[in-house]
């Protein structure tokens, strides 16, 4: 892991220059500020059970599904078409370092556009007076719903960079990064809404269903409860899409 | 230059490399060395298995069984240690087309562990040697001509002082003053990194490397100095012979010198015919051929001893059969 500070840099960098990053961006700001915009005036029209920044993280299932595999999508696939990928291989820099780099690349552009998103909240509350800023949501929700963001981002970047592993199409890459988040996202919910308890077989599945709560999760963290479950899950399925990417990459010939 | 690690016998090894995909067999038996500073011709016709072999010896692809050595260091057990010692430039040279010259060899310079207050001095000094710096440092890799862009592949594989550089056709698609350039440039390699170079221009390779190996179907047909090979696949002394004589007396006059001489008629001109004379290997003819031909009474106008090139050499070891090749 010698090289993985140089390669970090780079990859930062090259993001930074990229007009994919600043296209994702602008999707990012323009689904998360029309999100936000019609939370705040549900919220206006009536009473709501959950304050507008809680409504507007709640969707944090449509930038993930739309925006980070743009961002995945080129990190490896790109490279391995165009032949650059076994260049940088030819350098004593470890597949291990290369995959590592790309990953912590994507994640610090996810979670910069996560915190550019804290604008929203912030513009508002400086329009309203007091009380109605109150109404807005506690600031507590806002950052605890992006540590959700940001520690679930980990396994959701790995994801999409899993994808990008396996294919030299980045279209191919995003589309499987796209399903595989789906996939994600939805399991624990579809999974709590099978009647488990009816089905004597099925009963496995209620533990790992429970695990898979990603919608529970964002409303722990959102809460300021602290459970160290999701942290292991995201934690060890991180680990686990990252080493099978350098594995991927080690054995690509 | 890395001086940490003793001097090997050879900066480059194979031996008995074996690449298979499936029933495919790319690279069969393999075995050649390439000294420490010296350049050596890597030659086969197209599929023959040049790149496989290159790239395994790389460390981008596995060998399916034998051993690749990078100055001492074997490949498939320490890769990371094999990269220290090379440099590698493949057939389509790959480059990222969104950085400056400049930037992507200070990023292959750290990549390939040039000590941090080397690493300006490393880039400017191969730029210079590669003539990048007038005319491409400040550009983009993607608006480079396929001129400058090998020009930085090689540059690229000079950064480090590698004691080994494998370049796979560095001169493809280059005119014939780039082509020149980089000739001198790799000849000023000799004696400071051993150079491993696959080319489709024989002339080239013939003016460039102490060594040639030549392979065929995935094995090996023939390995060793230009000179040697000659004498081992064209033994035979050919002539071109211009005179008024026909063909039955200059075969006559020949066959007084030689008496397995032949004789061939390549053309005839204004009552000049030319011909090509043949003698076998070993013929004491072939210091004697002009006297004999003059005391016969034949009117000549020239007699001039073919000299075979690599080009012929290449097409004598790809001719004969796999397997047959032996160390020269």
């Amino acid at each position: 892991m010698r090289h993985f500070r140089t390669l970090l840099a780079h990859e930062l960098r090259s993001a930074a220059l990229s007009w994919n990053t600043w296209a994702a961006a602008g999707l990012f700001l323009a689904l998360m500020g029309g999100i936000h915009f019609f939370a705040l005036v549900d919220a206006a029209r009536a009473p709501t059970s959950r304050a507008p920044v809680e409504a507007t993280l709640w969707f944090f299932w449509l930038p993930l599904l739309c925006v980070l595999p743009l961002l995945t999508m080129r990190t490896f696939a790109e490279e391995r078409r165009s032949g650059t990928l076994a260049a940088l291989l030819t350098t004593p820099a470890s597949p291990a370092a290369v995959v590592w780099a790309k990953f912590l690349a994507v994640w610090i552009v996810w979670a910069l556009f996560w915190l550019s998103f804290a604008v929203f909240p912030f513009l508002a509350a400086q329009r309203l007076d007091g009380a109605n800023a109150r109404a807005l949501g506690e600031a507590s929700s806002l950052w605890g719903g992006l540590c959700f963001i940001a520690v679930s981002g980990f396994l959701h970047v790995a994801i999409g960079i899993l994808c990008s592993c396996v294919t030299r199409s980045a279209a191919l890459a995003a589309l499987l990064a796209f399903i595989s988040l789906l996939a994600l996202t939805a399991a624990g919910g579809a999974i709590e809404t099978l009647p488990i308890e009816s089905w004597e077989w099925l009963g496995w599945l209620r533990e790992p269903a429970a695990h898979l709560r990603t919608f529970g999760h964002l409303q722990d963290f959102t809460d300021g409860v602290l459970d160290a479950r999701p942290l292991v899950l995201y934690g060890t399925g991180t680990l686990l899409c990252l080493g099978l990417a350098v594995l991927t990459v080690e054995g690509q010939e | 230059m890395n001086e940490a690690a003793p001097q090997p016998e050879a900066a480059v090894v194979a031996e008995r490399l074996t690449k298979r995909y499936g029933s495919l067999t790319a690279v069969e038996d393999l075995s050649f060395t390439v000294a420490p500073g010296e350049i050596v011709g890597f030659l086969g016709p197209n599929g023959a298995g040049k790149s496989t072999t290159m790239r395994i010896l790389s460390g981008t692809m596995s060998g399916t069984s034998g051993r690749a050595a990078i100055w001492g260091v074997s490949v498939a057990l320490d890769p990371a240690g094999a990269k220290r010692h090379l440099a590698y430039m493949p057939e389509n040279n790959p480059l990222p087309e969104d950085l400056r010259v400049e930037e992507y060899l200070t990023l292959r310079a750290r990549l390939k562990d040039v000590a941090p207050d080397r690493v300006d001095e490393r880039v400017r000094r191969v730029m210079e040697d590669c003539d990048l710096t007038r005319r491409a440092s400040g550009r983009l890799i993607g608006q480079l001509s396929k001129g400058f862009r090998q020009r930085v592949g090689i540059a690229d594989a000079l950064l480090a002082e590698p004691r080994v550089v494998i370049l796979d056709e560095p001169t493809i698609g280059l005119d014939p003053h780039q082509i020149l350039g980089i000739r001198e440039l790799i000849r000023s390699l000799r004696g400071k990194m051993a150079v491993l170079i696959s080319s489709h221009i024989l002339h080239e390779v013939e003016q460039v490397c102490d060594k040639v190996v030549i392979i065929n179907r995935g094995r090996l047909v023939a390995q060793g100095r230009t000179e040697d090979l000659r004498r081992e696949l064209l033994p035979e002394a050919a002539f071109t012979v211009v005179t008024r004589a026909d063909e039955a007396a200059l075969l006559a006059a020949c066959r007084r010198a030689e008496a397995a001489a032949g004789v061939a008629a390549l053309a005839g001109a204004d009552g000049w015919n030319t011909f090509r004379v043949t003698l076998p290997a070993g013929s004491p003819a072939r210091e004697t051929l002009a006297a004999t031909l003059i005391g016969a009474g034949l009117a000549l106008r020239e007699v001039a001893e073919e000299k075979f090139g690599l080009e012929d050499i290449f097409l004598a070891a790809t001719r004969r059969a796999p397997g047959e090749g032996r160390r020269s």
